[in-house]
């Protein structure tokens, strides 16, 4: 990849995660000129956060799954056909019948890019789980917590606490114990039973999987060693603290149980990165069980609006292995449709891709049904809990709201729940399972929040330097 | 507490300024994660005085704004994207409200 200052490209590709990384090696090996922009410094994507180059890491991710992912980075990071735009966040997607416009935002202000085919490869980001107290420094998403491991150097404050449904916390857990963190506990809110019963639905898929789940279970293994206890069935009840955290609080109201501890990673699952597909008017599906919206596609991953395709978590999360074989089928897709290759060629060459996308798909539907947030959800949904941390909006003001109208629009105009910086990323979720509790109605035939410009925030003299488009 | 762990090997340390303390930090390295070491990861106090921080280090919660003091102009931008340079001078907002 090269550093480039064109602004007129065949593709652009909005992330430079698996899915991102798989899509622009397809069209660099056809001679598509594609540029990759990425919010991060470096590419990598969430999975493989990368540390800064000055910094010379060792033993960084060297778990063995993630050695096909690293040697995809590394032989992106060496493909000089590929322009690396990073450090740019982009804030807005215009569809248009002569092509597209994205417009980014980075240090030196605002940018207009224009390109005949986009694909959104933007992935999904750690579900903002609403615990009463988890707005106190220290109380963040469990991936949160992994990301400044791997490309920071730092554990967070000790000891720490996992709470959540995801069984991925154990993997994080167990590396930032393998790191020299201390971690107090890992709880897990369903009971080993309910997560057993998942299993036994999903008996085939778990046995074919055995791997996947060896890596759950040395992760126990390691965790057992250290001393750190992994419970089940102990939903959180609460995060305590003054201006920082220091406890979690366990266990029924009448016999609370706290651990202390010094920083908390909640993880609940994943919600798909939304804002470029919604406000540039693509369809999108809520995305069951764990919530957000994926955007829908085609079998070549083009969205509902020509040329510009998806991949990746954009689409649903289901893990880093579907997310690169869907950047390649996509890749390949945006090559035929650019006449690089023909369809014939292009039918040929995602066939395994296709194949091994569709065989993980079974385990990404086991580890759906395992991580299942809902009742976790439910229990929020009944409380006073902050939901909306940028307006400050509690679940009891937007209940109270939910008596005279049930459009998620209305009610954030009314209780401003989503109106904040975040744009609803952090609080919709929660906001649109309650509203559709309210109504009585099937999650899947809700409608979000409005998609607004500009996606990531900016500064207004940004703005005002470049008028809105 | 928080910590730096040995798995990376850092360059020779930086300096930058965060709210008028000068504290080390490595070329490259993010504010945020500056915060989470120097101030248990809080960005800022929000209306009702009660401290808040980062979230999802990775750019999508908005909980991290900082002040980026420079060229006589201050700019609020997400400290988990932002990258430690020598001399650069932040305010968060956690000494004051700010939000
Ligand atoms: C914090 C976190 C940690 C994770 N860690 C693991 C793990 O250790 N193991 C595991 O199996 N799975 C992990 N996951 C799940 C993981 O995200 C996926 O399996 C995988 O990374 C998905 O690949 P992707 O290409 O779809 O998206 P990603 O890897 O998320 O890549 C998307 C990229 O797009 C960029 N981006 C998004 N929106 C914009 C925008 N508007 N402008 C500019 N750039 C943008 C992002 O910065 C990111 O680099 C993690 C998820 C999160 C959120
Ligand atoms: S911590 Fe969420 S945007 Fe920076």
């Amino acid at each position: 990849m090269t550093d480039n200052a064109e602004t007129s490209y065949d593709v652009l590709i909005v992330g430079g995660g698996p899915a991102g990384q798989a899509a622009a090696l397809e069209l660099a090996a056809v001679g598509a000129r594609c540029a990759v922009i990425d919010e991060q410094a470096r590419p990598g994507g969430q999975i493989l956060r990368q540390p800064p180059v000055s910094f010379a890491a060792q033993n960084w991710v060297d778990e063995n799954s993630y050695r096909p992912l690293r040697q995809q980075l590394r032989v992106f990071e060496n493909q000089a056909a590929i322009a690396w735009l990073g450090r740019r966040s982009v804030i807005g997607l215009q569809p248009g019948p002569q092509g597209h416009s994205l417009t980014t935002s980075g240090a030196d202000g605002l940018q207009e890019l224009s390109a005949a085919h986009v694909l959104i490869a933007a992935g999904c980001y750690d579900m903002p789980y609403p615990a009463p107290g988890w707005t106190l420094p220290g109380a963040m998403g469990a991936g949160a917590m992994q990301t400044l491991l791997k490309a920071q150097g730092i554990v967070t404050g000790e000891p720490i606490v996992f709470a959540g449904t995801h069984p991925l916390m154990l993997l994080i857990a167990a590396q930032i114990s393998r790191a020299g963190g201390k971690v107090a506990e890992v709880a897990f809110d369903r009971s080993l039973a309910t997560i057993g019963k998942s299993m036994i639905r999903h008996c085939a898929t778990a046995l074919r999987n055995g791997s996947l789940l060896g890596e759950a279970g040395k992760a126990m293994m390691d965790l057992r060693r250290a001393g750190v206890p992994v419970r089940f069935g102990r939903p959180l009840q609460e995060i305590t603290g003054a201006d920082r955290v220091t406890g979690a609080v366990f266990g029924e109201a009448d016999h609370p149980e706290t651990t202390p501890c010094g920083s908390i990673g909640l993880c609940y699952g994943f919600l798909p990165q939304s804002d470029l597909p919604r406000q540039a008017g693509l369809s999108v599906r809520w995305s069951s069980p764990s919530g957000g919206w994926a955007t829908c596609h085609d079998q070549w991953m083009q969205s509902s609006v020509e040329g510009v395709w998806v991949a990746g978590e954009t689409t649903g999360v289901a893990g880093a292995p579907i997310a690169r074989d869907e950047g390649r089928i996509a890749g390949l897709g945006i090559a035929a449709a650019l006449g690089l290759i023909t369809n014939r060629d292009a039918t040929r060459r995602a066939a395994p891709f296709r194949q091994s996308r569709k065989a993980a798909m079974r385990f990404a539907a086991m580890l759906d049904d395992i991580a299942a947030p809902k009742q976790a959800l439910d229990r929020v949904a009944a409380s006073n809990t902050t939901i909306c941390r940028c307006e400050k909006v509690s679940a009891s003001a937007v209940r109270e709201t939910l008596g005279s109208t049930t459009d998620v629009n209305a009610v954030k105009r009314i209780t401003r729940c989503g109106m904040g910086l975040c744009q609803g990323r952090n609080c919709e979720h929660m906001l649109i399972r309650m509203s559709a509790a309210a109504e009585g109605r099937g999650l899947e035939t809700m409608k979000g929040f409005t998609g607004r410009f500009p996606a990531r925030p900016v500064s207004i003299a940004d703005l005002l330097e470049k008028p809105l488009p | 507490m928080s910590k730096r762990i040995g798995f990376v090997e850092p360059p020779a340390p930086i300096h930058i300024e965060l709210d008028g303390e000068v504290v080390e930090a490595y070329e490259g390295e993010s504010v945020a994660a500056l915060l989470v070491l120097h101030r248990d990861g809080m960005s800022r106090r929000d209306r009702d005085g009660d401290a808040r921080g980062l979230w999802c280090n990775m750019g999508t919660c908005s909980e991290c704004f900082v002040r980026l003091l420079e060229h006589g102009r201050s700019r609020r931008v997400r400290a988990c994207l932002l990258e430690a340079t020598d001399g650069m001078r932040i305010a968060t907002g956690s000494h004051t409200q700010d939000d």
